[in-house]
């Protein structure tokens, strides 16, 4: 599965295409690393944790989307666009869009 | 044909201003600290001038209307509230007049408290009663109160945390959403509001020992009570309980040497003796009992 | 009790400036170097207009970090708050943020062997304050996603 933010892939040509493909993660907040992160708060710097929770779950969004690709019939995802946005106190959801095409 | 890169010859910079933290949080916090407390002060000033212009029977509403949210058991059909009453009328000056007639309340109660509410209510608290050796000193505790009143000690109060309470919800203080931060604006509102009060809290003294010694021609024992508290609350720390005086009459250390200072000033007799208490005033009614008799 | 708070308050305000301080340091000296290291791949925000260049390959690389503030920095703002103006202590936050992002995708599409990432898209998103309440950012997510060429 080929996966990119532009309008095509470079170097094939998109022969048909499946529309929208979509996935997303809702995550809550981790209470424990919560509590590592309020004493971050204090001194500044990088929340490693949370980079790393963040980012497993935006990884989890995109193979939802790669999976919804692939029963599609697609080979490639195009034009990918990510967003986030915090539904609940605490909780946030992540969520990756493209279209599905197929490129030879 | 795709674009050619040029490359630069160093990274990009320019999104944050240079400046110093530390100069900033300083500017920052000296704008905030006046602001506050220049609005505080002038809320101040504008309760206390709302709180003289209302009128007396506006207030007495007011007054009944907290009097009735206070729960305290009070204490009727007794002597001592007779005597009490005759003891603070004759407090004030011949001619001088109360805006309202003041009522006096007897609370049952084993913490030595005595205060003054809007619309001219006088609580005593049974305890008081018992804490106190001679009339002078009585006489005393009343004229004080007496004191607060005439000066509109009570309304202007009333004002003030009506108007900082309004104040403060408009700011958002007291809300859970502050971090922190916001207690620099409270804590300058409350320092300023403290100062006024041991103002009117000397006013309030001046005003009673003249009272007291108009009464008696001295003013020796009136303050004998206000020593008497002062040392048991040193000795026993901060932490006393029995005494709730010094909490709704908030006073410098020096209160005494300011008053006998003033007297001398102004010449006034300090030398005297005492006047008993009539011997049962402990007791409900006034009516012989045990010493150590519970009400 | 009141002088205990007010301590408390002043050793986190102490203790945030200087780990602030020494973290940012750090942060940007290391940002500053990566960069200059990475400088010759470049990074460009089109990708549909422009005709697209000839490579073999193309793949999507995403960057994130999610960078806090500190005591010092959050008293500071929110004594803002109260008086109006730019929060100058918040602009080396978010961008040491967005560089930051920035170079992990890219340092990471360069591992790869990317010779340039094309329509690159950046995303800030503030997560919770101190304790959940949302006043403020506590901290803010910044990603930055692109596809990589070679
Ligand atoms: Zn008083």
């Amino acid at each position: 599965m080929i996966l990119t933010t532009l309008e095509g892939v470079p170097g094939k040509t998109i022969v048909e295409h499946y529309g929208l493909a979509q996935g997303s993660t809702i995550r809550a907040k981790h209470i424990g690393k919560d509590i590592m992160a309020s004493l971050k708060n204090l001194v500044g710097g990088e929340l490693k944790a949370y980079t790393e929770l963040l980012q497993e779950s935006r990884q989890e969004a995109v193979e939802r989307m790669v999976q919804q690709a692939e029963e599609l019939g697609a080979n490639a995802v195009v034009n990918i666009r990510f967003a986030t946005s915090s539904v609940a106190q605490g909780a946030a959801e992540l969520f990756a869009y493209g279209t599905a095409v197929k490129v030879e | 044909m795709f674009i050619r890169y040029k490359q630069p010859k160093k990274p990009p910079e320019g999104n944050v201003i240079k400046h110093s933290p530390l100069l900033n949080f300083a500017y920052l916090l000296g704008t905030v600290v006046i602001i506050s407390a220049v609005i505080f002060v002038a809320l101040g000033f504008f309760a206390d001038w709302l709180a003289v212009r209302i009128s007396p029977e506006t207030e007495r509403k007011i007054g009944d209307m907290l009097f009735h949210t206070i729960s305290d058991e009070e204490i009727v059909d007794d002597k001592r509230i007779q005597y009490l009453e005759e003891l603070l009328e004759s407090l004030p000056e011949s001619g001088e007049t109360t805006r309202l007639p003041l009522t006096i309340h007897l609370i049952k109660s084993d913490v030595v408290n005595a205060a003054i509410m809007a619309g001219g209510h006088v609580f005593i608290h049974t305890a008081l009663l018992e804490a106190v050796e001679s009339e002078n000193e009585l006489a005393f505790v009343l004229a004080h109160e007496l004191g607060h009143f005439q000066n509109h000690d009570p309304t202007k109060s009333l004002g003030r945390s009506l108007v900082f309470l309004v104040a403060s919800m408009a700011l958002g203080i007291g809300t859970s959403e502050s971090g922190g931060v916001p207690d620099i604006v409270f804590r300058t509102g409350e320092l300023t509001s403290l100062s006024y009060s041991r103002k009117q809290e000397r006013a309030a003294d001046l005003y009673g020992l003249s009272r007291a010694i108009n009464r008696y021609g001295h003013g020796s024992h009136s303050l004998d009570f206000f020593k008497r508290l002062e040392e048991e609350e040193q000795e026993q720390g901060r932490l006393l309980k029995v005494s709730q005086y010094f909490s709704t009459h908030p006073l410098s250390k020096d209160r005494i040497v300011i008053l006998n200072k003033a007297a001398a000033e102004k010449g006034w007799k300090m030398e005297g003796d005492a006047k008993p208490l009539p011997e049962w005033l402990h007791c409900p009614n006034m009516e012989e009992c045990e010493p150590d008799a519970e009400e | 009790m009141d002088g205990l708070e007010i301590l408390i308050f002043l050793f986190l305000l102490i203790l945030g400036y200087f780990s602030g301080t020494y973290f940012e340091k750090r942060h940007y000296k290391s940002i500053r170097e990566r960069e200059r290291k990475t400088l010759h791949v470049p990074m460009v925000t089109f990708g549909a207009k422009q005709s697209l260049p000839e490579a073999q390959d193309a793949q999507l690389f995403v960057g994130s970090v999610v960078i806090s503030v500190d005591y010092f920095k959050m008293i500071s703002a929110t004594l803002r708050n109260l008086v109006g103006g730019r929060v100058m202590v918040y602009e080396s936050l978010l961008d040491r943020g967005r560089r930051e992002a920035l170079l992990r995708m890219k340092e990471e599409a360069m591992a790869w062997g990317a010779n340039q990432i094309m329509n690159v898209r950046l995303e800030t998103a503030a997560i919770g304050g101190r304790s959940g309440n949302n006043s403020g950012p506590g901290s803010v997510e910044v990603i930055a996603y692109g596809t990589g060429i070679r």
